[in-house]
């Protein structure tokens, strides 16, 4: 248990180093993108230090940890920059779905790619495939099969070198996933979509014509991998919410303490110091929830998949409660770019939306109970 | 059964029959022709919308993240050419005399679609009440007719209001504050008038601004009894602009840092200064809260109608969006979780609604508005030949009695238990419509997912707009603890607001 704890903190600690030093320097010049450059070089360090590699098995040059493991990686690099987070999210989302299916050789050739285009999986990562109209279908054509139609927001689709798609066949409501490479042709991208945030985890619009995909799993059972994948992403999205919170009451902290209105720091205002003391006790309770949500995936604990997601919807509405507060701490500045508020105020609203609807979750929760 | 006396003892009891009451004392007296006025300003709004705001909403918040220095000088021009700069100023100072809580309505119109833009036009106005906070008819008049004018030759004329300080945000809001304030803006009287010295940050259109009333002061150690407003013409030697603040939201309408350096204002043009308020019954120090009262009694209704605009647009989007798409097999809106949304989400529209109104009923009673929308003078003004105003008001309105009498009318006679009531239900407008507003922008992005993070679908900007709406204006923070002041704290000697702690 102890020798885990401080596995755990060592990760911390060296995901922590790097959003420190590689990602809050340029933080607003990142968050720039698509007017600005992207942060190849960045992402390219975080390949090699691993982070996408954190759930994999060792088979597949993963470090084959838990969720506790992904979630303080997560947590950690969120606190500077949640874009970085975005990716990291989407492509552990789509191995974790693979492996779901049990297809575990697609994976195991993506995951020895040696560069980073190779290695990212685009994913449609906000929607729940199940909650709308599928736009594109496939049809079986000798062993292959063929995918036709669009498909919205496939997040990292302009990056990846492969994306994860979900189509259905004609006439059926149920879908399944597709391995499609995308540089093949039939394949046309979007410009990346302007966002609301992660703009530095963009997505792009896909159309599709007669493209060639390899099914993931079998037919008809896309829904039930999104489920178990689903299950336990849920805790790692809580963990980017939570990460952003961190740095939102951080930054408030910081400049509440020094800030001075009416003759003395506004952090001696009581009225101030509610608003800390709420994102204080949001975070508190964040933290222990979380922590025991991951514990209960790892340790596979009865209802744990109630736990993760009970977690997830917890968190983020607490982080937009909080990055909303984190902005009014420092009044008329929050709302710029030259501090951190008004970016995680956006991210932490985009990462509530991760794996669908907010409100079809919670529906979706009570009907997982009755 | 009950006597005239109990009567009035149980009336002035809290919650006081005029404070709650403000609307149904207000009716009976408004003049019918604000009905009709209102009417045709939302139709006005709604058309404006159709052809101007949406179309260019999305591509130009588009065009200011790609390019955040970008100037909207088309925007500007085009808000000129529909007359909005001026529709809102009394015909007597050269505008089209609509009377002024109509110009929320339009807010809240304008606002639902696009609060850039609408903040583009409307903060102009607070600069206007700036003006007619200071009662002085004279340069009320002088620079209204510049903005008249701005209509009449295409070359548009705006006013800013610039009052915040880049260490000074919330304690120039409020002169219990300000004497503790880091203030740096300097009014150093010289020969023949007043040189500025100093900055003023997060001046909304500054740049795009011909004049700028610029709230400084005399004294830095006691600013509270030096107060002075002076406007500043855009080209006046000492006066440049700064950076133009890169901000989440509002893109549209740029975010200004002024910069005085020497700039020098001839006594002719001051708006109200030391000496103004030292021949007041309440002194300096009373009238410079009162004038800040006028002027943000009325502006915070104004930003409470934006918060009813982004409640209402967030709805819109949403319920536009439910009507069209599907959710595990049926249409969003026949889910009947999703139908509770949007319930609550048309109840938070109607209360921001509900605030802003009455906090305007408030000014036409007690506050900004009163003199004008006496029915008497509402319909002289109204039906007042626009020669015959020009010809005859204008030599009247210079004369320095105007000003005199106009400032008994309003500082020396109001009383404070009414700019107590316009000041509290100012704030509660403020802070209750601009937390319903950023409310809905919630609800709405949980409602759409995937496409409500998208530019394209406006939900997202709109949820980046609304934000500002708790923050300017005082921030919602502020805002909770004047109103706190004005309609709770005012009877109880033991109550102190703003007092440090240890
Ligand atoms: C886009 C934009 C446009 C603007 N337009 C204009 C304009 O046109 N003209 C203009 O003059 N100004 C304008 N402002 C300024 C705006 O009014 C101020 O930002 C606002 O009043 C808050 O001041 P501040 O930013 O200095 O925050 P601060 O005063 O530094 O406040 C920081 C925090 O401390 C809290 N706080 C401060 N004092 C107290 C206290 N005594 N008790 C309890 N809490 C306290 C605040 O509530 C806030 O949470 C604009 C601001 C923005 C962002």
């Amino acid at each position: 248990m102890d020798s885990t704890k401080k596995e755990l903190g060592l990760l911390a600690k060296a995901a922590s180093e790097f959003a420190k030093k590689q990602l809050a320097p340029d933080r607003e010049a990142n968050d720039q993108y698509p007017f600005g450059p992207f942060f190849g070089s960045v992402l390219q360090k975080a390949f090699e230090v691993d982070f996408f590699h954190v759930l994999l098995p060792e088979s597949m040059n993963g470090m084959n940890q838990g969720m506790s493991a992904l979630s303080v990686v997560l947590e950690s690099i969120c606190q500077e920059d949640s874009s970085l987070g975005g990716i990291i999210f989407t492509t552990t989302a789509a191995q974790e779905l693979i492996l779901a299916a049990g297809s575990y050789s697609q994976l195991e050739t993506i995951s020895k790619a040696e560069t980073i285009s190779d290695f990212l999986i685009a994913l449609p990562v906000f929607n729940n495939p199940s909650e709308v109209k599928h736009m594109v279908q496939y049809k079986k054509s000798g062993d292959d099969y063929v995918l036709s139609g669009n498909l919205d927001y496939v997040v990292l689709g302009g990056l990846a070198g492969h994306a994860l798609i979900p189509a259905n066949s004609p006439g059926s409501t149920k879908y399944a996933y597709f391995l499609v490479d995308l540089h093949q042709n039939g394949i046309t991208k979007s410009e990346p979509v302007l966002s609301l945030g992660l703009h530095a985890c963009p997505a792009v619009d896909i159309a599709m014509n007669n493209v060639k995909g390899v099914l993931i799993g079998e037919e008809h059972k896309g829904s039930e991998c999104f489920q178990r994948m689903s299950d336990r992403m849920h805790a790692a999205s809580a963990s980017m919410s939570l990460g952003i919170m961190k740095g939102s009451f951080r930054e408030a902290l910081d400049y509440a303490r020094k800030r001075e209105q009416g003759g003395q720091t506004i952090i001696n205002w009581s009225e101030v110091k509610m608003l800390l003391s709420n994102m204080a006790i949001k975070i508190a309770n964040a933290e222990m929830i979380l922590e025991s949500a991951c514990k209960s995936i790892d340790l596979k604990e009865s209802r744990w998949e109630a736990r993760s997601r009970a977690a997830a919807l917890h968190i983020q509405d607490m982080a937009s409660e909080l990055t909303t507060d984190g902005i009014q701490v420092l009044g008329g500045v929050g709302y710029m770019k030259d501090f951190g508020q008004e970016k995680r105020f956006r991210d932490a609203k985009q990462v509530q939306s991760l794996l669908g609807i907010t409100p079809v979750k919670k529906i979706s929760f009570i009907e997982n109970m009755i | 059964m009950i006597t005239r006396k109990e009567i009035h003892s149980y009336l002035s009891r809290e919650p006081q029959f005029d404070d709650i009451t403000c609307s149904l004392k207000a009716i009976s007296r408004q003049p019918k022709g604000i009905m009709n006025e209102t009417k045709k300003v939302i139709a006005m709004a709604r058309k404006f919308s159709d052809e101007v705001l949406r179309p260019y909403a999305l591509e130009m918040d588009r065009t200011m993240q790609m390019t955040p220095d970008y100037l909207p000088w088309d925007l500007v021009k085009k808000a000129n050419e529909w007359g909005f700069f001026t529709l809102w100023i009394p015909k007597i100072f050269g505008g089209h005399g609509y009377s002024i809580p109509t110009l929320s309505y339009f807010m809240e119109e304008t606002g639902s679609v696009c609060l850039g833009l609408s903040n583009l036009i409307c903060v102009h106005y607070l600069a206007v009440s700036t003006i007619f906070g200071s009662w002085n008819l004279k340069m009320i008049n002088t620079i209204c007719r510049y903005v008249a004018e701005g209509e009449r030759t295409g070359i548009p004329c705006l006013l800013s209001t610039a009052i915040t300080e880049p260490g000074a945000g919330t304690d120039v809001e409020d002169v219990e504050l300000v004497d503790h304030a880091n203030v740096a803006c300097h009014a150093k009287k010289v020969d023949g008038g007043y040189l500025i010295n100093g900055s003023k940050v997060f001046i909304s259109s500054g740049h795009v601004s011909t004049w700028h009333m610029v709230i400084c002061y005399t004294d830095l150690e006691n600013p509270s009894s030096n107060m002075i407003i002076l406007p500043v013409k855009t080209g006046t030697k000492g006066f440049s602009f700064g950076r133009v603040e890169h901000k989440m939201g509002v893109k549209i309408c740029p975010a200004s840092e002024l910069v005085f350096d020497n700039c020098f204002v001839p006594d002719d043009w001051v708006l109200c200064g030391p000496e103004d308020g030292a021949r007041t019954k309440r002194g300096a120090k009373g009238t410079n809260a009162q004038v800040l009262d006028y002027v943000l009694s009325s502006s915070r209704a104004g930003v409470g109608a934006w918060g009813a605009g982004a409640a209402r647009g967030a709805f819109e989007t949403a319920l536009d969006f439910a009507m069209k798409t599907e959710v595990n097999g049926k249409l969003l809106v026949n889910h009947e979780w999703a139908q509770s949304m949007l319930a609550e989400m048309y109840k938070n529209v109607s209360i921001a609604r509900l605030a802003y109104v009455e906090s305007n009923y408030a000014n036409g009673l007690y506050g900004m508005f009163k003199s004008i929308q006496v029915k008497p003078v509402y319909y002289y003004l109204k039906f007042l030949p626009k020669s015959l105003a020009d010809k005859i008001a204008g030599p009247i309105l210079n004369l320095y009695q105007s000003t005199w009498l106009f400032r008994k009318i309003h500082l020396d006679w109001q009383k404070d238990e009414e700019f107590h009531r316009t000041a509290g239900w100012g704030s509660l407008a403020k802070f209750s419509g601009t937390d319903l507003g950023m409310k809905n922008c919630h609800m709405a992005l949980d409602m759409m997912g995937q496409a409500g993070l998208r530019h394209d679908h406006r939900a997202e900007k709109m949820f980046r707009d609304s934000k500002l709406l708790q923050i300017y204006e005082g921030t919602n923070q502020l805002n909770r603890l004047n109103m706190f002041k004005c309609m709770v704290a005012r009877n109880y000697p033991q109550v102190k607001v703003f007092e440090k702690e240890q």
